[in-house]
């Protein structure tokens, strides 16, 4: 018993710990942590372990082991990999995270594979997702990954005037905290307003219009109410419009009511909230090139550039679109976030995704760009 | 030399150990070095709540109300009743300091169970240089886990005790230490009753089957039967409260990620901070505690419970944690697995010194010195170089964002904060004003929270999409729930804020916390909650809970123990034939 009770515990133990790391109490790690390092390190012999290995390494932000999984015939090199996936000059990629990714094979061969890969990333203003496609190839017997070139975004050196509006607010006293109380609020209205049932739950959208001579900030809100007059729910449209409204501007809204069925609903009660702010209209954001195309997979989407016309980097761009039938009435409003920073004078395509219940009804579009500026907020 | 060797041989008063225990955490608790752990703040904003509403366990301060009966109060209000005369932090250390110097004296108690009086001396001495105490009152700042395991070694050798000898002042001391255990920590009391009594139970049964002791088997299992349903009974009731709130709002929170549930061999950071910086020097000793622990049959007992702690400590690295816990395994941390399973392997650490201290005299006393000393050093270096810790919150000064909260009617609206880990316990604190977030999993039930598998909202981007999804949830609500302001540390969290409609209102001391508001939101009003607990609840709870604290304290000085008869010095294990009797 001195030995053999020992010998048991420690059996178990090893064989407690081998069925966890490969049988059906694998655990997983904790997401948003990115330090520390695998004891265990499995041979990339396919090219799907290959990709997998990358992608994890690049989870981990461990570039070194990651670039050892990439071929050498890549036209890359460390720095311009690393900038790849973690993003430059402040975009919304600068602060994302690889949650996850899904991969699966279009082509393989004996010594090349290509393959496609859904990424998950988690960013500041939700998940988004992209999706890339990677080449493999076979060095002796381990597979590796061919990067292309990444084109890192530059802009030559030179002097942008600003010559745009711009709102400066003097605050009245020490109680104003911001916006101002002490003056009437920035005339604003809703100029149109669409209720429909959608996949998720009911939508209420429109636009809403600043008619001042003064910038708004605007917050629409809507209450659904049933035949007895009482609040099923009350929602705000969120990030689903543009807050700041310069004189005159016209911003999209959409307000989402998830798990509510119209045919409960009776009437709708919006409020719409403006207060009045510093604002600027620089940088400006142009919409170029725009149209609505089917993708591969049959989707509608709205493709279009961004081009920053100001002299200063614009971080976070966000796009809100509204979508009119053949009535000039608004039938969906979507949006996206754009994931590369634009640089001063440079542009950067966009795409929207319009679902395809309302794909057909679109006959125009009206796009607004929001955007978020280190420093700036 | 003579007098070395005497010195050796005979058990460590333990006065001296207490001391000792004294000279290594009074000063770095004295220096207030937990005050950065992990859950100091939350443990010193639930004892001002107790300061403040003794008999009101209702807190509106976090999730727009929670009920404080939905965790065990005891350091809490111990800490409440300190902060009268030494402030809240002090009285924060001075309770740790109490569980730190009970825990020796406990151990010491725990292994005469098992081993002799010497043994027992050097396992108690070990105690105090455990890493896992260190890791948990430094690091994670567990007092709770730490007071309730301290109260609850020191009641089962009354336990042992009745079971052996039907002695009824040890049945009596017994329950009142063990219901002030679990009104201490109730995760504690249930584990301990598998993982601690279980093995006094076996051990107790096999002393009388083989005539060790003076009671038969039969008495043996009635006088645990009845020990039990004592304690069963109390805690019923002491917790009455917690049981109510339990059973009427079950946790259904979504899994949160714990990095104590990982599979350690897959992320070496995470075996560091949970297994290598808690056993520390015991690593070296497990080979020694597996041969020694299965070659007695006394013994055995202690070390399958050994064992199987050690298995659940190690979390995912084992499907078993899993398997029986079930849905409980998501929601408990495995790191205090670790520390109870030290503190059962102590009895047969305390047999390896004297074996060493027996051969090798002084080498043996400088080596076992260094390993303690470096195994509470490491824990006390982790405290630095560990890489998940973040300390960059604890070096920013929250009092702007307090004296923000408390003028000009601010506090008629709630806040959150972001980036601010457990200081947002503190700014909880200091402030009048009521948050919707808050640093305690169990006590949510607001449904922006509930839904999702993440953890504080000040810390969401750690729980990845998830975590922003129950933030963004959280905002799209704030309207209705008051949430007008929003203090930032993390720059991360201003890209949402910006397109959300929130708005930079004013920069703090340098720069390092911002705060955003929302213009039309309207004041926070009451929050109706079937969660509020009735009145006699809150009277229930402000009395019964410190209450057999002071009864297991005067049962202790009323009833003192008997004078131990000497045991022959030598003897390791209570195993020899010769041993028929066990006084305590």
């Amino acid at each position: 018993m001195k030995f053999t009770l020992p010998i048991i515990l420690v059996v178990a133990t090893a064989a407690l710990m081998v069925l966890a790391l490969f049988g059906a109490g694998q655990a997983h790690g904790t997401v948003g942590i990115a330090a520390g390092s695998a004891v265990y390190t499995p041979k990339a012999s396919t090219p799907e372990q290959a990709l997998k290995n990358l992608l994890v390494d690049v989870q981990r932000r461990n570039w070194d082991r990651a670039m050892t999984a990439v071929s050498k015939t890549s036209d890359t090199n460390k720095q311009m990999f690393i900038q790849d996936w973690t993003g430059t000059n402040g975009s919304l990629r600068s602060f994302s995270s690889l949650e996850g990714f899904e991969s699966r094979p279009l082509h393989i061969t004996n010594d090349e594979a290509q393959m496609r890969v859904r990424l998950h990333w988690t960013t500041p203003v939700g998940p988004l997702e992209d999706v890339r496609d990677f080449r493999l190839v076979r060095e002796g017997d381990v597979w590796k990954t061919v990067l292309p070139k990444v084109q890192l975004p530059s802009v030559p050196s030179q002097v942008i005037p600003v010559t745009y509006l711009r709102w400066d607010l003097v605050s009245g006293g020490a109680a104003d905290e911001w916006g101002s109380k002490n003056v009437d609020a920035p005339h604003v209205r809703i100029i149109s307003m669409n209720a429909v049932d959608s996949a998720e739950g009911a939508v209420v959208m429109g636009e809403v219009v600043n008619e001042d001579t003064v910038p708004a900030f605007v917050n629409v809100n809507a209450t659904l109410v049933d035949g007895a007059g009482s609040a099923i729910d009350d929602e705000t449209s969120f990030d689903k419009i543009d807050h700041v409204l310069l004189p005159k501007q016209v911003s999209p809204y959409r307000i989402d009511f998830p798990n509510i069925n119209l045919k409960n609903v009776k009437n709708v009660r919006m409020d719409v909230k403006a207060t009045l702010v510093p604002a600027s209209a620089d940088p400006v954001i142009g919409v170029m090139n725009q149209k609505i195309e089917s993708d591969v997979q049959g989707k509608s989407v709205l493709h279009g550039d961004l081009l920053n016309q100001s002299g200063q980097t614009v971080n976070i761009s966000h796009v809100v679109v509204s979508f009119y039938d053949n009535n000039a009435k608004v039938v969906w409003v979507a949006d996206g976030y754009e994931d590369h920073a634009l640089l001063p004078q440079s542009s950067a395509p966009f795409a929207v995704e319009i679902p395809k219940s309302v794909a057909s009804k679109v006959q125009n579009f009206h796009v607004v760009v929001n955007q978020y500026s280190l420093g700036r907020s | 030399m003579s007098t070395t060797t005497q010195s050796y041989s005979r058990p460590i008063p333990i006065l001296a150990i207490v001391l000792v225990a004294l000279a290594v955490h009074g000063p770095l608790l004295l220096m207030q070095l937990p005050a950065g752990s992990f859950d100091a703040n939350f443990h010193m904003f639930f004892a001002s709540h107790y300061a403040h509403h003794w008999f009101n366990p209702w807190n509106e301060k976090w999730f727009g109300g929670f009920s404080q009966t939905t965790y065990p109060p005891l350091t809490h209000q111990w800490i409440a009743l300190l902060s009268t005369v030494a402030g809240l932090k002090m009285g924060y250390m001075l309770v740790q300091l109490i569980a730190v110097l009970l825990l020796p004296v406990g151990v010491f108690r725990f292994a005469r169970i098992w081993v002799d009086d010497r043994a027992a001396s050097y396992a108690a001495l070990g105690s105090v240089f455990l890493g896992a105490l260190a890791f948990l009152v430094y690091q994670a700042g567990q007092l709770a886990t730490v007071s309730s395991a301290a109260l609850y070694l020191n009641a089962l050798p009354y336990f042992y005790e009745w079971m052996t000898e039907a002695r009824a002042r040890s049945l009596i001391k017994g329950v009142a230490i063990s219901l002030a255990a679990a009104a201490a920590h109730h995760v504690t009391l249930i584990f301990g009753v598998v993982l601690f009594a279980g093995p006094v139970l076996w051990v107790a049964y096999l002393d009388a089957r083989d005539e060790r002791v003076s009671g038969s088997v039969g008495g043996v299992l009635s006088r645990a039967a009845v020990f039990a349903v004592l304690v069963g009974a109390g805690v019923g009731l002491v917790l009455l409260p917690y049981w109510l709130a339990i059973i009427q709002h079950p946790i259904h929170q979504i899994p949160i990620p714990h990095d104590s549930r990982a599979n350690f061999l897959l992320n070496s950071t995470t075996a560091i901070n949970y297994f290598v910086i808690p056993y520390g020097a015991l690593i070296l000793a497990l080979p020694f505690i597996l041969i020694r622990g299965a070659s007695s049959r006394r013994l055995r007992p202690l070390l399958m419970g050994f064992w199987v702690t050690m298995i659940f400590g190690l979390g995912g690295t084992t499907p078993v944690p899993k398997w029986l816990l079930g849905r409980a395994y998501e929601i408990l941390t495995f790191e205090r697995f670790t520390f109870w399973a030290t503190l059962l392997a102590m009895p047969i650490v305390g047999i390896l010194a004297i074996q060493l201290l027996d051969r090798f005299r002084s080498k043996a006393a400088v080596a076992l010195s260094l390993a303690a000393v470096g195994t509470v050093g490491a824990a006390l270096w982790w405290l630095t170089a560990n890489p998940y810790r973040s300390t960059g919150m604890a070096a920013t000064n929250v009092d702007p964002v307090v004296a923000f909260l408390n003028r000009d009617g601010h506090d008629a609206y709630r806040y959150i904060t972001l980036g601010f880990g457990s200081e947002l316990a503190k700014v909880s604190t200091y402030t009048s004003a009521g948050s919707v977030d808050g640093d305690y999993n169990s006590a949510r039930l607001l449904p922006e929270m509930t839904h999702y598998g993440s953890a504080q909202l000040t810390n969401a981007k750690f729980y990845g999409s998830a975590g922003m999804a129950s933030l963004r949830a959280m905002l799209q609500h704030a309207n209705r729930y008051g949430l007008k302001y929003i203090f930032v540390h993390d720059t991360y969290y201003e890209p949402l804020l910006t397109f959300v409609g929130w708005r930079k209102i004013e920069t703090f001391g340098t720069g390092e916390i911002t705060a955003w508001s929302k213009d039309d939101v309207p004041p926070a009003h009451k929050i109706e909650s079937d969660a509020v607990p009735a009145p006699w609840q809150g009277l229930l709870w402000g009395i019964l809970p410190i209450g057999v604290s002071f009864l297991a304290i005067f049962l202790e000085l009323l009833l003192p123990e008997q004078r131990r008869v000497p045991t022959a010095a030598g003897i390791p294990v209570r195993a020899e034939p010769s041993e028929q009797h066990y006084v305590a």
